[in-house]
């Protein structure tokens, strides 16, 4: 018994309240991904982890701001921490700045994702590095809440640089770029904040977009699809 | 989705905080404005925010990168910015409070982030954050000033002259003031303004903040005419109607408002005390350099290219004086003073190049005389020439053998002034025409057959001729002239009744649906439609009072009193008329500036708002002193 409960994790435990959130997240529609930038909400999503490691570290914080008809809404923003048995190490604490104590007094993870849900609806989501913020959120999902988040993505660290193919081979971190379009982070590490930059990046960005006349989320998924394939040749 | 405040709005709260407005806000109304936010990218060349997007609707602080503003499409090709805005500056204001279109484009110039505040939340902000209303309407005030502050930016590339006038009010100061308590009666505040020599006295509270002004122009009116009891407090006599600045508003600022309100002090302020007071005086020592060397040029002057020279001197000068804010009174007074020095000495120099200086017609023996705008002291820098002349007839001699002589000197003055810059009629109403170079009783004959005749023609040359004044030699001659029309008009109602009539067929340009109503080439014209209603009601009304004054200004003045016009709407009838002066002083100068031929038509969409809003009122002004004038002779 002990040994097959590797291979079937317990079910995450919901209240009847907390799973009926779940449901009626299920519930909504799909975003419809053809509209274009100007009537669409996208959010943009950076988390903090315990580390770099996708297979054992967790997540600590998530950010994410809306940016909707082309303009970043800061009210529609979300920064959680989450609640940790065990803060992270003192070296992983000094990059997201989030103390032990933030950590331990955090979100009750189930809250906390239920929270990043209800603030996300069915929007589209948009980060940089998307492999990591994906694999980290949906394994938190699918262990804390049972959930098999299957969202649509899009990695700016691939638009950028179909976009500005000039600029591809040296640009490669968030940094290069936002330093590039001479974008300011006011709390660098802090999930937020770079959620906020990597908004901004996004913005900055549409003025190419208008030119290659990409007009929709659809649009910007098959750019990324293509620049992945180009990589890969390249 | 207003959340909690998250890092992300502390985080932009603490931006904006660091920036003047929300650097003086409550905490609580800048986390409130932040929680309202949007934030756009403008690529670099992309227009935030332009005159065809309609009724300004957000408010735009500016994140990161530098907008630039533009006056209009034609002039943004070029490299002229008439103003750059930076990280922390806010736009538009004067839009979003009148709730009109932008008049001019903001442009990004590089990467361009703004934070965005939907209109109605501006509005709300302003009634919730008292230093935000504060910054706001005073930043209105600056943009009412707007227009002269666009022109000093246009011009104020070199003058040092110029950058006296930009220089903060903290360095013009130039003593502490003295100040009495409102209680204070009127005789010991003249006792204190006698022993230390000063022209006004400002009444402060226990907390030295200003509560009124008393001035040396206060006494004559409200003290020695209205013969005061000097143990009344001052309070009694004080304006408290005051002015107030920040020390580091510029020079220029507080002329600006003093030209605007036609008051001569400006109390500075810091947070709400006293710190000091700026009067007229003050601001026009730096800028009077110029005048006196030209006006010393002028009289040293011994050929007709030193003139020129000095002429274009007199149009730099109004030039920069405009920059400045100088009043449109001080301005067309400077212009009318200096171009009569010059006038006078080519008319010096031509009658000694003509020998004329020692026939029995000396210049004494005749009188040079002004008229039209000239005449009224009233000239912009597009007028061409208008004047004649008066002479005596030495005995044994006649009129005709005295013209003949006067009259090729009369035409070398004409041309020599051309060549000055001030175009030779094309009506030749100029002193070299034989009509108009008259003794004394062909004037009069001349005059007396307009006044009887009173057809079109006549009430025309009405508005040219009466307007004369003697500009050089034989004074006396035109003096006469004078009282003699004073006399013949003054008793002649069916003649003043006809210009009256004649006058009130030119009607302010207000439209009853839209703002103006307008000509097919969508222009107003600024002397026709603007100044000559005033013009006009000032001379009919000098005439009727048997007023000697050739000036609008000074014609109202001092027809009010006979007439029984209300003190306050005459005042408003000369502000508005030098309002309207002012602007075509400006279009002008444009022209001159941009090379083109210079007219008085001006297009009311591509004045700025505020502007707009004034020569609208200027207009109304206009009509008021119309039905006054059709009222007074029953039209």
């Amino acid at each position: 018994m002990n040994w097959l409960s590797r291979f079937f994790p317990a079910q995450p435990r919901l209240t009847p309240a907390q799973a009926q959130r779940l449901a009626a997240w299920q519930a909504l529609p799909a975003a419809d991904l053809h509209l274009a930038h100007a009537q669409s909400r996208y959010v943009v999503v950076d988390v903090e982890t315990s580390g770099l490691n996708l297979a054992k570290d967790h997540l600590i914080a998530i950010g994410a701001v809306a940016v909707r008809a082309g303009k970043i809404d800061l009210a529609d923003s979300l920064e959680i921490v989450l609640q940790q048995k065990q803060a992270s190490s003192r070296d992983n604490i000094l990059i997201h700045g989030i103390g032990g104590t933030a950590q331990e007094e955090g979100v009750q993870p189930v809250e906390a994702l239920l929270l990043f849900l209800a603030y996300l609806g069915k929007s589209p989501l948009i980060a940089f590095h998307v492999e990591f913020d994906e694999t980290m959120i949906r394994r938190a999902l699918k262990r804390k809440i049972g959930l098999d988040f299957k969202h649509p993505w899009v990695d700016l660290a691939y638009i950028a640089p179909a976009l500005h193919p000039d600029l591809a081979r040296r640009y490669r971190a968030l940094d290069d770029w936002t330093n590039y379009f001479g974008i300011r982070n006011y709390a660098r590490h802090n999930a937020l904040a770079d959620a906020l930059s990597t908004a901004q990046l996004f913005l900055a960005l549409r003025e190419r977009m208008a030119k290659k006349t990409i007009e929709s989320y659809k649009e910007l998924q098959d750019l990324d699809k293509a620049q992945r394939w180009v990589n890969r040749i390249g | 989705m207003a959340t909690a405040a998250n890092s992300l709005i502390h985080a932009t709260a603490e931006h904006l905080s660091s920036h003047a407005p929300f650097d003086q806000m409550e905490r609580e109304h800048v986390l409130w404005m932040a929680q309202r936010l949007e934030l756009g990218y403008y690529a670099k060349g992309e227009v935030v925010l332009s005159p065809e997007q309609g009724t300004a609707d957000k408010f735009y602080v500016i994140k990161q990168g530098v907008v630039q503003g533009e006056q209009d499409v034609v002039r943004a090709q070029e490299d002229a910015a008439w103003l750059e805005l930076h990280e922390g500056e806010c736009f538009p204001l004067g839009a979003l409070l009148s709730k009109r279109p932008v008049t001019g484009i903001y442009r990004a110039r590089d990467d361009v982030f703004c934070y965005e505040l939907p209109a109605e939340d501006f509005l709300q902000l302003t009634h919730l954050s008292a230093a935000f209303h504060d910054f706001c309407t005073r930043r209105i005030a600056n943009l009412l000033e707007q227009s002269k502050h666009i022109i000093q930016a246009q011009y104020s590339h070199s003058s040092a002259e110029q950058q006296s006038m930009s220089s903060p009010l903290s360095a013009i100061i130039r003593r502490e003031p003295v100040t009495c308590s409102p209680a204070t009666p009127v005789r010991e505040v003249l006792e204190t303004m006698h022993a230390l020599g000063i022209g006004s006295m400002v009444a402060t509270d226990s907390g030295n903040r200003p509560v009124g002004i008393f001035t040396l122009h206060d006494v004559l009116n409200r003290v020695a005419l209205a013969q005061l009891d000097l143990n009344l407090p001052v309070s009694s006599v004080m304006s408290s109607n005051l002015k107030t600045l920040p020390p580091q508003a510029l020079a220029y600022e507080a002329a600006l408002e003093m030209a605007r309100h036609g008051f001569r002090h400006v109390l500075v302020t810091q947070n709400g005390g006293l710190a000091g007071i700026i009067s007229e005086k003050d601001l026009f020592t730096l800028q009077r350099v110029g005048l006196r060397q030209i006006s010393s040029a002028i009289r040293n002057a011994d050929n007709l290219d030193a003139l020129k020279q000095s002429a274009r001197d007199i149009r730099q000068l109004a030039h920069n004086m405009m920059a400045q804010g100088v009043a449109p009174e001080q301005l067309t007074q400077i212009i009318s003073t200096l171009n009569d020095l010059l006038t006078a000495r080519i008319i010096e120099l031509e009658c000694t190049a003509a020998d004329l200086t020692d026939s029995s017609l000396c210049h004494a023996g005749f009188c040079w005389i002004a008229l039209g705008s000239e005449g009224r002291f009233e000239q912009t820098l597009n007028t061409d020439q208008d004047n004649g002349i008066i002479f005596l007839v030495p005995d044994g001699a006649s009129p005709d053998q005295v013209r003949q002589t006067l009259l090729p000197v009369a035409r070398r003055i004409n041309e020599a002034l051309d060549a000055c810059g001030f175009p030779l009629c094309t009506g030749n109403i100029m002193a070299s025409n034989p009509e108009l170079c008259l003794s004394l009783d062909e004037w009069k004959e001349k005059f007396a057959k307009w006044i009887d005749h009173g057809d079109p023609p006549a009430l025309l040359n009405a508005t040219i001729f009466f307007d004369f004044r003697a500009l050089f030699g034989l004074s006396s001659l035109a003096e006469k002239l004078r009282l003699w029309l004073a006399k013949h008009v003054e008793g002649n109602s069916r003649f003043l009744h006809q210009m009256a009539a004649n006058a009130l067929r030119n009607r302010p340009p207000l439209g009853l649906v839209r703002d103006f109503s307008l000509g097919d080439d969508n222009t107003l014209d600024l002397k026709l439609n603007g100044i000559s209603p005033f013009v006009d009601a000032a001379r009919i009304f000098s005439l009727a009072t048997g007023g000697l004054q050739t000036g609008t200004l000074q014609r109202l003045r001092q027809a009010a009193a006979p007439l029984h016009l209300p003190p306050r709407e005459a005042e408003a009838w000369g502000e508005a008329f030098l309002f309207i002066q002012l602007l075509r002083l400006r279009l002008h100068h444009e022209q001159i500036e941009a090379g083109l031929p210079m007219s008085n038509k001006v297009n009311p969409g591509q004045l700025n708002n505020l502007d707009r809003r004034i020569l609208k009122e200027a207009f109304r002004q206009a009509r008021k002193l119309q039905a006054r004038l059709a009222l007074n002779y029953n039209l």
